[in-house]
């Protein structure tokens, strides 16, 4: 086991060496160095084709890397498949469910598979509910749902886990205002709980909303990082625009 | 762990395939005319036995109760013979359509068999005789790729893939639970028809056969490493195609090829590699060889054969011999006769059995052919089994010929041809009695078939493992 010894004697929970991808003659990503702590959000700002998705892909072991290494809590994930997924949770752009079962059954099934399957019907439903879902839609299924419906069974399925690190990749796109304001809420909720979060998002004003550190991506490079408590709303926009003009 | 994921797995596919529509209907569609044509291959199975059992016996009673007469005249008056149905042949009525059933036994002739459905049926008929073979060979592979083909390609589609991943379930584990799932979702379908099977075999057992408890067990094995290699093969497609579409396009493809094509290939391939002659041009061959005989099966030397007789009993003339020289130079234009049949027909068989060779090899381009040896074999409805009969058919009708001859030739005088024999020499000549082959014997018969089944089985888990590893998340 490969480990990596943050300033508190303990790894980060999500940590990126020199981490690369490489797509034929695309670089994807570009030794990025990234290291998130317990109740860190840390947002990736970038436009498509940044890197974003990419990075997230590699913490979860979809693709393997081109150079360097994605750890969780000082594990690689290209050697600890298993190990380090259970320590995460993903919540992608669009949560796609089993359109044949309710909510609460796809939350079930998620949950037993991330091993939480000792996790009775009737607290999943809470979990549901906690997670901005009502009460009466937990037993339909998920065919008449929603897309901010089928999102908060999402974060539902990312609760039920309660993971150490949570990776999003543009988790409320498509979410109205309300429905995001409530996934901020959560996600805050989660932070103080010690979860990590890494967060792919266009969103500036959430990322601004959310996070503890804001990171902006171009062509597969970090290119700059910032803490949220530095700047306000309008200066990330004209620090974000700066980098993508250059 | 690994085993309480992939439970959960086994139960969400499960739950999932009942309540799409689309495979209930199918499921409902594919078990309704499994049963369908399981319960009529029984009954006609049933009928078929019960009419060859009553002509069986009306034969049998008009060769005792045909009166007094010469023994020659009752040698080509005959007898009919009838194949029996075995147990199973209402699962899958092999080459018996087209082979025939019954084949009458007469002096100097080996007939072709009679009663074959298939040259009586009309077009509608030939297209509408759908047995449970053909349903467990055709349809229920198509079924199995219509709840297969998304398994992976299905879940990376709709980026369910990535979801599922993310918990930490491995790909073996959620192909295996997929797979387990499936069969179990198949299971509410073909468990009834096999009870429904067994109850029919056991309840009404329509015909005789060599352990037909056995021989049931087998078949059902067959059919079920047939289903098997079927959903490895759809899950190792679903888990390398890019997306649903194509996979299902690929495994439709593999369908046609192996219910459609290479059976038509195998056919044509064999009879290209193995010709035989028309009917017709066998049966005048077998005619010019009866009237002239061949360089190495000379006819019989009637003259010679008769100086024999003088020397053998010391007399000078015919007359004066104590037996009928007529039924000896009959019992030695029997046994010409017999050589030429032997030489022709036993070419014709092989000939035929290597075309079946032909078919089993060709099993390695298409489960179906080894299946359908299998099928045909265990049944007792295939060309071996069928030659199986004719051969035990064709020896009691030497041996009649030989008793009337034999009859002829000590109970008469050459010249006497007023000597006639009663109910007492027919009475004395017992009834055909016919043993089917056992179950050693079918499976010695398809070893290759089961050695390529296997192989497909083997081959399609190794595939199904390789691209599951390598299936991509996106």
């Amino acid at each position: 086991m490969q480990t990596a010894e943050s300033g508190a004697g303990r790894p980060p929970l999500l940590e990126a060496r020199g981490l690369s991808k490489r797509y034929g003659a695309t670089q994807a990503l570009d030794a990025l160095d990234l290291a998130i702590e317990p109740g860190e959000v840390y947002c990736l700002l970038g436009p498509n084709g940044a890197g974003k998705t990419t990075t997230i892909n590699l913490f979860l072991g979809f693709v393997p890397p081109s150079a360097g290494q994605a750890l969780v809590s000082g594990m690689d994930v290209s050697t600890h498949d298993r190990e380090t997924k259970h320590r995460l949770a993903y919540i992608p752009e669009q949560v796609m469910l089993y359109r044949n079962l309710s909510g609460l059954e796809n939350l079930e099934y998620f949950a037993a598979l991330g091993g939480k399957g000792s996790l009775g019907r009737e607290r999943l439903a809470d979990i549901l509910v906690e997670a901005g879902l009502e009460r009466d839609a937990v037993d339909r299924r998920v065919s008449e749902y929603s897309k901010g419906m089928r999102q908060k069974v999402g974060i539902a399925i990312a609760m039920a886990k309660e993971a150490d690190a949570l990776l999003l990749d543009e988790p409320t796109s498509g979410l109205d205002p309300k429905a995001s304001n409530e996934f901020s809420a959560l996600i805050e909720r989660l932070r103080h709980g010690g979860v990590a979060v890494l967060m792919a998002t266009h969103d500036l004003f959430r990322a601004k909303e959310t996070g503890t550190r804001v990171g902006i991506m171009r062509y597969g490079s970090l290119v700059t990082e910032l803490g949220t408590d530095e700047i306000g709303h309008a200066d990330l926009e004209r620090v974000y625009l700066e980098h993508m003009h250059d | 762990m690994i085993r309480h994921s992939i439970r959960h797995i086994i139960r969400k596919e499960f739950t999932d395939v009942l309540r799409d529509g689309r495979f209930r209907w199918c499921a409902i569609l594919v078990g309704a005319l499994l049963l369908v044509s399981l319960g009529h291959g029984w009954v006609q199975a049933r009928e078929a036995q019960r009419e060859h059992a009553a002509a069986q016996a009306t034969a049998r009673d008009h060769w005792e109760s045909q009166g007094e007469k010469n023994p020659h005249s009752a040698a080509h008056y005959g007898i009919y013979a009838f194949k029996p149905r075995l147990a199973l042949s209402f699962v899958d009525e092999g080459v018996d359509p087209y082979t025939g059933t019954s084949v009458w036994l007469e002096a100097h002739r080996q007939n072709d068999f009679l009663l074959r459905p298939a040259q009586d049926a009309t077009a509608a008929q030939r297209i509408g005789a759908l047995t449970a073979a053909q349903v467990l060979q055709h349809l229920v592979p198509l079924l199995i790729i219509l709840l297969t083909f998304g398994a992976l390609a299905g879940e990376r589609e709709r980026g369910t893939l990535r979801q599922l991943l993310a918990t930490g379930v491995g790909r073996r584990d959620l192909a295996l639970g997929k797979t387990l799932g499936i069969a179990g979702a198949l299971a509410l379908l073909l468990v009834p028809a096999a009870a429904v099977g067994a109850a029919a075999l056991v309840v009404g057992s329509p015909g005789p056969a060599a352990s037909p408890v056995a021989r049931a067990a087998v078949l059902a094995v067959v059919y079920l490493i047939y289903f098997a290699a079927f959903v490895a093969l759809s899950l190792a497609v679903s888990a390398w195609a890019r997306s649903t579409r194509t996979a299902l396009v690929i495994l439709l493809g593999v369908w046609v090829v192996n219910g459609l094509v290479a059976p038509r290939v195998a056919v044509d391939l064999s009879k290209w590699m193995h010709p035989t002659p028309s009917a017709l041009e066998f049966a005048r061959t077998v005619e010019r060889e009866m009237a002239s005989g061949t360089e190495d099966i000379a006819r019989p030397d009637n003259e010679a054969l008769t100086e024999g007789l003088l020397t053998e009993y010391g007399v000078e003339r015919v007359e004066d011999l104590p037996i009928n020289q007529s039924g000896v130079l009959l019992q030695a234009s029997e046994e010409f006769g017999n050589r030429i049949f032997d030489r022709n027909y036993g070419a014709l068989w092989d000939t035929f059995e290597r075309q079946g060779a032909v078919h089993e090899m060709m099993a390695v381009a298409a489960p179906l052919l080894a299946v359908r040896a299998l099928s045909m074999g265990l049944a007792g409805t295939d060309v071996e089994q069928h030659r199986h009969f004719a051969g035990a058919a064709e020896t009691y009708r030497r041996d009649l010929m030989r008793r009337m001859n034999g009859d002829l030739t000590e109970n008469s005088v050459s010249g006497d041809f007023s000597y006639q024999a009663g109910a007492e020499l027919w009475e004395s000549t017992p009834p055909l009695r016919y043993d089917a082959p056992t179950l050693a014997w079918v499976l010695g018969n398809r070893i290759l078939s089961l050695v390529v089944l296997g192989g497909w089985l083997a081959g399609t888990i190794l595939m199904a493992a390789a691209r599951v590893r390598r299936a991509e998340v996106t």
